[in-house]
């Protein structure tokens, strides 16, 4: 069964998103690792898009699920301008730290995080949606 | 919640979630943070990357003066954020 939630778009929701997402991983039986990874992934796209989808602020809607040994996390928001996220430059690990930039970390850590995530723009609503395998034994 | 304390050692303890919301909250605090001293992670629950670049943004400053930050006591999910984000590579860890 999918659980889905609003959120003001606002920093401030942090808190809320982690409540709500700590109780759907002690009624899932979620492992406290993998909880992390989850909430991490979690706050990084919110985040994005606060600071980056201004136009609106309309709420953003969370659904979560879990489908066998899959937990599929999408986040939706809608009236705003195309962005997608996926075009972005990969960020540079491995450059010396007077060579780093600003930006792009976030992502990069959804990405190594998750086994799939897609980007989808349609009617001025933006859904970017994670899947992550539950038997992956590493973050 | 999050909350950053000095001990008599000079030691800063990081204890908590440092997630976005928590680093507007605190950054005047690692802005404060004027020399080298070592961040003891024991107590950090959680960093986002929000978290992560507050504390690149410090330990870049202070190497520019001639310090940098010794972070000590991750947990091992933190060292593996640590890892992913090349952070292992430019902070002195114990």
């Amino acid at each position: 069964m999918v659980d889905e939630r609003t959120f003001p778009k606002a920093l401030a929701s942090l808190d809320g998103i982690f409540a709500h997402l700590e109780s759907f991983y002690r009624s899932e039986l979620i492992d406290a690792r993998t909880s992390l990874s989850l909430s991490l992934v979690v706050e990084e796209i919110f985040t994005n898009l606060v600071r980056y989808n201004t136009v609106s602020r309309n709420p953003i809607v969370l659904r979560i699920e879990r489908e066998g040994d899959q937990v599929r996390l999408e986040l939706v928001d809608h009236d705003v301008d195309r962005f997608d996220p996926s075009t972005l430059p990969e960020v540079n690990v491995d450059a010396p730290m007077a060579e780093r930039k600003p930006g792009g970390l976030g992502l990069h850590l959804v990405r190594a995080i998750v086994d799939h995530i897609s980007f989808e723009y349609e009617n001025r609503v933006m859904r970017i949606a994670v899947v992550k395998n539950l038997e992956r034994g590493h973050v | 919640m999050f909350e950053m304390t000095r001990g008599d050692d000079g030691t800063i303890r990081l204890r908590g979630r440092l997630d976005a919301a928590q680093v507007e909250l605190h950054t005047t605090e690692f802005e404060r943070i004027a020399s080298s001293c070592v961040l003891d992670f024991a107590e950090l629950e959680y960093i986002s990357s929000a978290g992560l670049g507050l504390l690149f943004a410090t330990h870049r400053r202070l190497t520019d003066a001639g310090g940098g930050l010794t972070i000590v006591n991750l947990r091992p999910y933190i060292r593996e954020l640590f890892g992913i984000a090349g952070f292992d590579r430019i902070f002195a860890i114990d």
